[in-house]
């Protein structure tokens, strides 16, 4: 596992250090999608479960579990193949590059079949027939129907039906929200006149809220299909196959009935909901004690403090890499360095982030969103840490250099024994800060589906809309996490002060 | 044991020697004096590869070391550097201990290191060189609990216990307070009894006259006189060596 890894990191390493994209490599072998699922045991599905009620969300019982109707339906498929279920995390709008790219096997959220998303990828036969739902603020009068929205500020997904009815219909000021918890919250306060999503969402989201209600019919009737790579033609047919069954027997029905979702007047299926029938609505997440989001609070700062400690590491190693090639090394090796240090200096760790995770697979080298976070802040940081190094190197008396040299010492040796350990102390209170810097920034990962504390917070805050005590908790995560490291390296620094 | 032959240097459009020649018997003991700038420093610092030159040779016990590039410098250019370092040691105006380490700690680096002796050998060594100079009792203190004639002699100590063949000691008491300049000069003189070929660049003219076999001139980059310490101090034959001696003596 771990020389897996290792290999895989020289790899990419020697890959930027030679700048010779070369595109050949590949990572995947050619089996046949249903074997490799059979054999792995597992079937991956690709969902969002930030802001996912009640497609996919965290269990307000046990936060770690995600419930829905659609993890229903993927155990229901996963047991059917005879394998179990696993959910991958990604964001909504990632989620077709996610699949193609070989993160999951397939992709469930909602997903609508649309012909533009046809000509990328396969879709199963449907599974959900969704309707459009606009809601408006409860003292709202102007507002009857979808035709009374010129002129208005109306909010939807990205990348949904609504969003290209919205836009087609012309007038109408269409604001695009990333999830879909906020339009309804805007909408709310005020800041938008309406909100025109698919009706599962707008039940779970809009409906519970007293300060928000349904403005005409639901219309712009529509499909969810389960999305499958273009090459995975036999892994479509034993998915449709399964959902076929599904329906004859009875089980998908049960489904939506559990999440009061089935047949096409589901509005009025919505109206006495309460959880007789183990459904979770909106009041429930809301209210759960705050004490059972804990423990997935707690793996999420685990995961951050594995990123962080990892990339620091990578980031301190290649960083002294860098400075010495910078300092002592031979033309042009020493340029290739300066480049490669104003090069991630001067662009956005965001986008050196998507380039790496999404942007890499197009030139045929795909890895895991913990390697590509590993690797992506370990060597924007290592940048940072060789010029660190630099100053720290620079402020050492030049006579230091000189005396190690006249007692016969080579220079390698003189850097390495006289120079470095001096150059270290002086840098050291850098080197500490950049790791608390590094350890916030850790949170921008969660964009390339790797769930730490900020996307787990997010995951959660979504379907309880609980945004306020839970940031409050997950600030004080970061920094009860945080402020002992800057106390140790306080006291790492007296020491070797003393020491001097 | 010294050949310096036709040695020309520049800084940029500096050109500080012109083609200066030096001979230096084994365990002579030569004193370098003169104005401030006039080259004396570099002239050591050339001889064991701290400065670069653009022209010349010079020859260390037969090991010979020509115009260096320092940008591109050959191998066999830095092998003669690297020669010529194990039989010259420096002593530096400076001092440049290692700060990190304790003193026993600097003086065991170099030999443990580059020559390869082992630890327990090399801390009796240093301990035996530390004994003679009186400063067993700060063996492990580092550089900065010391004051500056003790780490000068630290620095005089570290540099022997590499055994070399011949010292340099480049303005070794001018950052020293008056009242330490003695314990320094007293190990250095200690040495030069022993008939340690020594090389000394300082404003001491006093320390000079008493300590040398031979006293260079210096002045613009050109040695302008070389002569018995009695002869340049009593009787000098250029004009600009008897200026400078009217400046400095008459301090």
């Amino acid at each position: 596992m771990f020389k897996k890894i290792f290999n895989k990191v020289i790899f990419i390493l020697s890959l930027f250090f030679i700048v010779n994209l070369s595109s050949n490599a590949s990572f995947c072998a050619e089996i046949s999608p249903l074997d490799k699922i059979k054999e792995r045991g597992s079937i991956m599905w690709g969902a969002d479960a930030e802001g996912g009620a009640p497609y996919i969300f965290p269990d307000p019982k046990d936060p770690e579990k995600f419930i829905g109707f659609e993890v229903d339906l993927a155990e229901a498929i996963a047991r059917e193949l005879g394998v179990k279920a696993k959910h991958v995390q990604n964001a909504w709008d990632s989620l077709i590059p996610a699949l193609e790219r070989g993160d999951c096997d397939i992709a469930m959220n909602g997903i609508e079949i649309t012909p533009q998303r046809k000509e990328h990828i396969l879709f199963s036969r449907p599974y959900y027939v969704y309707v459009e739902q606009l809601v408006v603020r409860k003292e709202e009068t102007a507002i009857k129907g979808i035709d009374d929205l010129k002129g208005k500020k109306v909010g939807t997904l990205s990348g949904t039906v609504a969003q290209n009815i919205l836009e087609g219909m012309g007038g109408v000021d269409v604001k695009i929200y990333p999830g879909q918890v906020e339009p309804y919250e805007d909408l709310a306060i005020g800041r938008i006149d309406g909100v025109l999503l698919d009706l599962p969402i707008a039940a779970y989201y809009g409906k519970p809220n007293p300060k928000l209600k349904y403005a005409g019919n639901p219309m712009g009737e529509g499909l969810y299909g389960i999305a499958i790579r273009k090459e995975d033609e036999n892994l479509k047919n034993k998915i449709d196959e399964i959902i076929d069954k599904l329906l004859r027997t009875g089980e998908l029905k049960k489904i939506y009935e559990k999440w009061d979702l089935w047949n096409a007047a589901q509005e009025k299926l919505f109206e006495n909901i309460q959880g007789e029938r183990g459904y979770v609505d909106l009041e429930k997440s809301k209210s759960a004690p705050v004490y059972t989001f804990f423990p997935y609070l707690i793996k999420g700062a685990g995961v951050t403090i594995l990123i962080s400690v990892t990339s620091m590491a990578l980031a301190i190693i290649l960083g002294l890499f860098l400075t010495l090639l910078r300092l002592y090394g031979r033309k042009p090796f020493n340029n290739l360095a300066v480049a490669y240090i104003e090069i991630y200096r001067g662009t956005p760790l965001l986008i050196q982030l998507f380039i790496l995770y999404y942007g890499l697979p197009n030139i045929g080298i795909s890895m895991s969103p913990f390697l590509a976070a590993f690797i992506g802040l370990g060597m924007n940081y290592a940048a940072y840490e060789a010029e660190l190094y630099r100053a720290g190197i620079m402020a050492v008396p030049k006579g230091q250099m000189e005396a190690g040299l006249s007692l016969g010492m080579s220079q390698g040796l003189t850097v390495q024994r006289i120079i470095l350990p001096q150059a270290f102390r002086i840098a050291l209170p850098g080197i500490t800060n950049d790791f608390i810097a590094l350890f916030k920034d850790s949170s921008l990962v969660s964009i390339i589906a790797m769930v730490e504390l900020t996307k787990t917070y997010n995951i959660l805050a979504a379907s309880t809309l609980r945004f306020f005590e839970l940031g409050l908790i997950t600030a004080v995560l970061y920094f009860g996490m945080s402020y002992p490291l800057s106390l140790l390296a306080r006291r790492l620094e007296n020491k070797l002060k003393r020491k001097k | 044991m010294i050949t310096v032959k036709d040695l020309h240097k520049s800084y940029n459009d500096l050109h500080l020697f012109k083609g200066i020649s030096l001979n230096i018997k084994k365990g002579e003991v030569v004193a370098f004096i003169g104005p401030s700038g006039s080259g004396k420093s570099t002239f050591l610092r050339c001889i064991n590869g701290l400065e670069y030159f653009q022209k010349g040779e010079v020859v260390v016990d037969g090991i010979e070391l020509h115009s260096i590039n320092r940008i591109d410098p050959t191998k066999e250019d830095l092998e003669a550097i690297r020669k010529i370092r194990l039989k010259v040691g420096m002593v530096f105006q400076q001092f440049n201990l290692f700060p990190h380490m304790t003193v026993l700690e600097n003086i065991i680096e170099a030999p443990v290191r580059v020559l390869g002796i082992d630890k327990n050998t090399a801390s009796e060594n240093a301990l035996a060189l530390l004994r003679r100079i009186n400063l067993e009792n700060k063996v492990n203190c580092h550089p900065e609990d010391l004051s500056g004639g003790e780490q000068q002699r630290v620095a005089i100590v570290r540099a022997l216990a590499m055994k070399p063949e011949v010292m340099l000691f480049d303005e070794p008491t001018s950052s020293l307070d008056p009242e330490m300049v003695g314990e320094v000069l007293s190990v250095i003189k200690d040495l030069v009894d022993e008939g340690m070929t020594t090389l000394i660049v300082t404003h001491l003219m006093h320390f000079a006259r008493e300590i040398s076999d031979r006293v260079v001139v210096f002045d613009k980059g050109d040695i302008i006189e070389t002569g018995l310490p009695d002869e340049i101090f009593t009787n000098p034959k250029i004009g600009r060596t008897k200026l400078f001696l009217s400046r400095v003596l008459n301090k």
